[in-house]
């Protein structure tokens, strides 16, 4: 499933872009949010929780909760629900609460 | 409801809660604490909540002793079902102009005199301590392990469970609107939850403490300063020690959940008791901390927010007995080191009220040194 209407952002389809994700070559449209591409590509697990290890997925999609942190171009505590996608990013799954880098 | 105490302490911050506690330990009976809101609504719960041992003065030095290693042992002691999250990562205090280092130096011979293990530090030696910190800001530094930060509710709440099963009453939501004075003494404490009979009193009223003093007729020279800190999204564990400046006016730590605390001291901050947010201090203090520890550049300010520190003419407590109104007493004046002075606050407190011999070096911060200009000298505060 893709998000195409979303009720709080507006983002029109854009160019097919690459981007990875841990390692491997996804693809996506530029400018939706990166975790609509990465929903859409099947990957359903974000983030994990931090006392019990629990898988966190798509939930607020507004940038509010968190659910979504992942490291995006060596940046961690990026909200991958709001952020929109471009050529070539580098997605990661962050671990723990992130690194600076 | 009318009630009657042997004592009623004025605030339920970190003062209140050891004072409570410390005389329910020696045995004193019918104690009520009267918090005008929730516990650790005021100072305490705003506060920076760090502890150092590193003073240029050996009565703070020996009174900061004191409370560190009480709070090593305070989880144990206090039988605090939580865990008051003291982290002992130590304090790395940076040096930026030539007075300061030449201050450290004596500081830290002095510390060492006094058992307080703390060594001094060329920039280079500094930086491997906090290896995101730019050392070509700073000329020396000196560092205590020992030191450290600890959770301020979870300490309150610590010393506040331990002084209930003790017996001691807590009347939160509850506002003090006047003390009755009679022939010189203390005889009751009007609230808006009724009127308390008690013969003593203790004003642990922190920002608040002048008001509460006037209510008895009695005169503290401190006024309420703004202070204010904010705190960014948590981040894996990378700087143990808290960084701290005088000169350079900055105070930078990153709690056990991750996120960084910074404070300073700003300009023309109000005396009147506000405690609202400025876009001043969220710009100063975010240029800073990312001119000082340059990684932090990329860390998202999640709030800030703002607290009162109780400032004395001298920046120094305030442990005293009225000298005009029997009854009636006052911890406060702590200008902004009341948190790490509070097992202190509640050891000397309860010695005073109790006519005890005070077990700590606490003989000159009384109310009658500012009348008598025997002013107290620290030279190592923010």
């Amino acid at each position: 499933m893709r998000i195409k209407e979303h009720p709080i952002l507006s983002f029109s389809k854009g160019r097919k872009v690459q981007f990875t994700f841990d390692g491997k070559a996804y693809e996506g449209y530029e400018g939706e949010p990166i975790a609509a591409a990465l929903h859409a590509a099947g990957v359903m697990v974000l983030g994990h929780s931090h006392d019990k290890q629990r898988p966190r997925g798509f939930y607020c999609a507004i940038g509010n909760c968190s659910s979504c942190l992942m490291v995006v171009n060596n940046e961690p505590n990026v909200r991958t629900c709001t952020e929109p996608l471009k050529e070539g990013m580098v997605v990661e799954t962050q671990k723990g609460k992130g690194d600076l880098r | 409801m009318n009630k009657t105490a042997s004592v009623v302490i004025i605030g339920g911050g970190i003062s209140g809660a050891s004072i409570a506690y410390n005389l329910a330990k020696k045995g004193v009976k019918d104690i009520i604490v009267v918090e005008k809101k929730f516990l650790t609504s005021g100072s305490t719960g705003r506060c920076g909540a760090g502890i150092r041992m590193q003073w240029g003065t050996e009565m703070n030095c020996r009174l900061s002793k004191f409370s560190t290693e009480f709070y090593e042992t305070a989880n144990e002691v206090l039988e605090y079902e939580g865990d008051i999250e003291f982290k002992q990562g130590g304090y790395l205090i940076v040096a930026a102009t030539e007075k300061e280092d030449e201050q450290f130096k004596k500081n830290v011979a002095l510390q060492n005199s006094l058992g307080i293990p703390t060594v001094y530090l060329t920039p280079k030696e500094a930086k491997k301590i906090i290896p995101h910190m730019d050392e070509t800001k700073i000329i020396s530094a000196t560092f205590c392990q020992k030191d450290g930060h600890l959770n301020p509710f979870h300490t309150t709440q610590a010393f506040a469970n331990a002084a209930e099963r003790l017996g001691v009453k807590f009347m939160k939501y509850t506002e003090v609107t006047g003390i009755k004075v009679e022939n010189g003494k203390v005889v009751g404490v009007q609230t808006d939850k009724g009127f308390i009979s008690t013969p003593v009193v203790v004003n642990a009223a922190g920002g608040y403490s002048k008001q509460i003093g006037e209510m008895a007729g009695v005169d503290i020279p401190v006024y309420a300063e703004r202070h204010q800190i904010l705190v960014t999204e948590p981040v894996n564990q990378m700087q143990d020690p808290m960084y701290m400046g005088f000169a350079l006016n900055v105070y930078i730590q990153q709690t056990p959940h991750g996120s960084f605390i910074m404070g300073r001291s700003g300009e023309n901050e109000p005396r009147d008791l506000r405690i609202t947010s400025s876009w001043d201090f969220t710009e100063k203090m975010a240029k800073d901390a990312c001119t000082l520890l340059p990684m932090l550049k990329d860390l998202r300010v999640v709030r800030q927010w703002a607290g009162l520190y109780t400032m004395s003419p001298d920046r120094q407590p305030i442990y005293s007995k009225a000298g005009n109104v029997e009854g009636f007493y006052m911890s406060t004046g702590f200008s902004g080191h009341g948190f790490m002075l509070g097992p202190v606050t509640g050891v000397v407190m309860s010695e005073m009220i109790l006519g005890e011999k005070p077990s700590l070096p606490i003989e000159k911060l009384g109310l009658d040194r500012f009348e008598k200009g025997e002013l107290l000298f620290e030279p190592s505060v923010v």
